[in-house]
């Protein structure tokens, strides 16, 4: 890993259009401000590896009695409005 | 075009039903081209499946039907990169999971789709005030029974 020393409002590069900007440092916490392309999508590293973990983990999710569950009001969903395709009924016993 | 499903056998879509997740979804990030089947009249869930993958299959439902106050805030890149012009075409869906008899939701990591033009993405809300494993529902022994 690279690794720069750097002070408060200093930026490094990264590329031609990546900047980070120390903006603030205090006591074992620091401010970094990001300017990058907007197709550059920017995450706090622990919530990324969260979310995709957990889309590993509801990948392998093959359980049939979730749609028996019933939100506790009636609340109407767009179904009707949606893309989706309908699928044959199901026979659950098999 | 008919899509291969490890889960339903081979299922026949609509061409215009194809959703386009250009940069996939975190961890799956080559998998782009997904369809939702929908396997009851009440359209509580979805499973939201992979047309590159047969395995690759998730339970999605709108969060709105489970937790009312729900918002994801988008930005104006997202809903430029998915050519969003109308937060009303917008249609929100979070993946859903099970951990023992309780059924979570990924608050944290929803699903944007734009319903004009069937793009869609995963955002990563910055807020701390949704988890990825929100509890929507519990699984009881006598659902489970009825289900039988």
């Amino acid at each position: 890993m690279l690794v720069l020393s750097r002070h408060r409002d200093e930026t490094i590069m990264i590329g031609d259009d990546t900047e980070l900007t120390i903006i603030d440092i205090r006591g074992d916490k620091v401010r970094i401000g990001i300017k990058a392309p907007a197709h550059v999508p920017v995450h706090r590293k622990e919530v990324y590896d969260a979310i995709k973990r957990e889309n590993e983990q509801a990948m392998s999710l093959a359980d049939p009695s979730i749609s028996q569950c019933r939100p506790g009001a009636n609340r109407g969903s767009r179904a009707n409005d949606l893309p989706a395709e309908k699928l044959p009924p199901r026979n659950d016993a098999g | 075009m008919n899509v291969q499903t490890t889960r339903f056998g081979i299922v026949e879509v609509n061409d215009d039903r194809v959703l386009n997740f250009d940069s996939g979804m975190l961890g799956f990030s080559s998998y782009t081209s997904f369809v939702l089947l929908q396997p009851d009249e009440d359209g509580i869930f979805f499973w939201l499946q992979s047309i590159e993958a047969p395995e690759l299959a998730f339970v999605v439902t709108d969060p709105q039907i489970w937790v009312p106050e729900y918002e994801a805030t988008i930005r104006t890149e997202q809903m430029e990169s998915l050519e969003l012009e109308r937060i009303d075409d917008a249609q929100v869906f979070v993946i859903v999971n099970k951990y023992d008899n309780t059924l979570t939701a990924n608050l944290q990591g929803p699903l944007i789709l734009n319903l004009r033009n069937q793009e869609a993405m995963q955002l990563v809300l910055a807020e701390k005030r949704w988890t990825t494993r929100h509890e929507i529902a519990q699984l009881t022994d006598e659902r489970s029974a009825a289900s039988a």
